[in-house]
């Protein structure tokens, strides 16, 4: 069995230095699930694949998805790769105090309950420190709306946090939190209250429409 | 199969030269342009409901009416109207009456619409979208259906001893659309009912258009109304034409670029390849209408988009002679050669829903498969006890 992280990384230029940190946090990652792969962390037999989105080359798709509504085929298998991952690594440039509008949009596009119980690593870059607190003003909150469940444990990196040791150990830290919660059985299951559970049936050949509910219990109310 | 035009009746720049109609004029092309429809051979004219600018259509039965005056064999519709925040009272009488005046030549589509604010200006929650759509509906089918009606519910004021007036012609309830793009909930509901589901794919793929289709003939199956192959399915569709398909992209890029909803969005190359949008060539329209068929069975109904974006009047005209003269005799033709039997060749008109009687799933307030198994439910019951 195969555990999949994505990351999804918003740097604009080319290379930037947010995909720098994207990839410290992946390499840092694949090194604490491989060196204990056997042990507890991802458990016996088990893999873990990371995959990279870089949100530039899907800028247009993503602007054209906000305006018709639909997305592209190369935008819709992202969206589904992000909704069915066990964990995602999210980098975005701090951007007028928060995460930049490009990151924004992408997560506008996602199901608002695709997320639901994934364990997400929220990281970013900015200028100086002082805007290290987004991580926790802004990014949080947005993950928390998705009812996913972010990391104790954010990463933050100032242009000079890219010359200081530090900026390892907390790659680190937030890495092995990730490899932690990225187990078979991590992605919390969240019991749906009784009050908005529809009697779902799921019929091969259209996946994509989710669980349909029978009308008479619509009509008549027998939930 | 029919073939038809619907309009969202937006007012909208020309952007070729910056001039903006007026909501008179707008309003009056509408009516030249639903009669042109007739003119051609089309079928069917459709017109939406909206109840902010820059849409004039916020009376759709006062304009259909008088268009049922205006024309002789268009059938006359709508795309949608709106069960969430109409009352469903004033949508039996509105509509019986528009049955009345145009001798039978109206069916109608139920939609929840697309603009959140109409909710709160007609004293809704948004929030309750589908469970209004569901209720709503229900006690319009009973208004139609039930001489005098006693009933109380959720959202609306409780009736009692209610009789709407003017009753159905001829005893006979239109025939319904439901019109959906992403609500399962809705297709379920019209394949409930044995009505008609109409997807508008206009901005979707046909992929998801497929998907919905697909539910909604299933369905239409389950709840014992026929084949799913029976079903009465119906599709949105947009397209301009030249007779040399260069001239097309020339003459529609500036209205693509600007037009409201995708507009400054996709190019028109990526749209025109994922969605219905045809830019081309009558022959090119042809070509790509016939593969619709090919995702979603065989299908009773089509409409086209034809006047939006500031299209300027005399070009919509020519549009729709083109699609009369050149394209839908064809697709026709095609789809009548190609449809099985069994399988109906349009919605059923109203003399059909006479002929039908008690055998049309429209003559009941709720489906026989449902009664008889609420019947057998009960029995069990006694049984039980």
């Amino acid at each position: 069995m195969t555990q999949r992280i994505v990351a999804v990384t918003a740097g604009l230029s080319v290379p930037s230095s947010t995909r720098l940190l994207t990839d410290r946090i992946v390499s840092a990652t694949r090194e604490l699930a491989s060196a204990r792969g056997d042990q507890v962390q991802v458990g016996r037999g088990h893999e873990l694949q990371i995959d990279v989105v870089e949100l530039r080359d899907l800028a247009q798709d993503i602007a054209a998805h906000l305006v018709t509504r639909f997305p592209s085929d190369g935008l819709a298998q992202v969206l589904e790769d992000v909704s069915t991952a066990d964990g995602l690594i999210v980098v975005t440039p701090t951007f007028a105090g928060s995460y930049s509008g490009l990151f924004k949009s992408f997560f506008d596009l996602v199901e608002p309950t695709a997320l639901a119980g994934t364990p997400v690593l929220l990281a970013a870059t900015g200028g100086t420190a002082r805007h290290s607190l987004m991580l926790d003003h802004a990014m949080r909150p947005l993950f928390a709306y998705l009812q996913a469940e972010p990391l104790a444990t954010g990463v933050f990196a100032a242009t000079d946090d890219f010359a200081d040791p530090g900026l390892g150990r907390r790659i680190e830290r937030a890495a092995r939190q990730l490899v932690a919660a990225v187990g078979p059985n991590s992605r919390t299951i969240y019991p749906t209250a009784a009050s908005e559970a529809v009697p779902a049936r799921q019929d091969a050949g259209r996946d994509d429409l989710g669980p349909v509910p029978d009308f008479r219990d619509l009509l008549f109310g027998k939930v | 199969m029919e073939f038809g035009i619907f309009t969202v009746g937006d007012v909208t720049p020309d952007p070729t030269t910056g001039r903006t109609p007026t909501e008179a004029e707008r309003i009056q092309a509408m009516v030249t342009i639903a009669k042109k429809a007739e003119e051609v051979g089309l079928d069917v004219f459709a017109t939406g409901e909206h109840h902010n600018p820059p849409f004039v259509p916020s009376s759709p039965t006062t304009m259909l009416g008088f268009l049922a005056a205006q024309t002789s064999t268009l059938k006359l519709s709508t795309s949608t109207t709106l069960i969430t925040t109409n009352d469903p009272v004033k949508i039996a009488e509105d509509f019986a009456m528009l049955q009345h005046l145009s001798a039978g030549r109206v069916d109608l589509m139920m939609g929840r619409g697309n603009t959140g604010p109409v909710y709160p200006w007609f004293g809704q929650d948004i929030r309750e979208g589908i469970n209004l759509a569901v209720e709503n509906y229900h006690l319009l089918r009973r208004l139609w259906r039930e001489e005098v009606v006693d009933w109380s519910g959720k959202f609306r004021t409780p009736l009692q001893g209610f009789t709407s007036t003017p009753r159905p012609l001829d005893g006979v309830p239109p025939f319904v659309w439901h019109g959906s793009i992403r609500s399962t909930e809705i297709a379920e509901q019209a394949a409930f009912y044995g009505d008609g589901f109409f997807h508008n794919n206009i901005f979707w793929p046909l992929r998801h258009t497929r998907q919905m289709v697909q539910l909604y003939r299933e369905r239409y199956e389950h709840h014992g109304h026929g084949r799913a192959d029976q079903a009465i399915v119906g599709l949105g569709g947009q397209v301009f034409m030249r007779e040399n398909s260069q001239d097309a992209v020339r003459e529609f890029r500036p209205y693509f670029d600007e037009a409201p909803v995708y507009g400054h969005g996709p190019s028109m190359e990526d749209f025109t390849t994922q969605t219905p949008l045809t830019v081309g060539s009558p022959q090119q329209v042809i070509e790509r209408y016939l593969t619709m068929r090919d995702a979603v069975g065989d299908y009773q109904r089509q409409l086209f988009l034809m006047d939006h974006a500031g299209l300027p009047l005399k070009t919509v005209l020519e549009q729709l002679d083109m699609l009369g003269e050149q394209v839908v005799p064809v697709l026709r033709k095609e789809f009548d050669a190609l449809r099985p039997a069994g399988v109906p060749a349009h919605a059923p008109t109203h003399a059909e829903l006479i002929a039908a009687g008690d055998d049309s799933a429209n003559a009941h307030v709720l489906p026989s498969v449902t009664v008889q198994q609420a019947a057998t439910d009960d029995a069990l019951q006694m049984k039980e006890a």
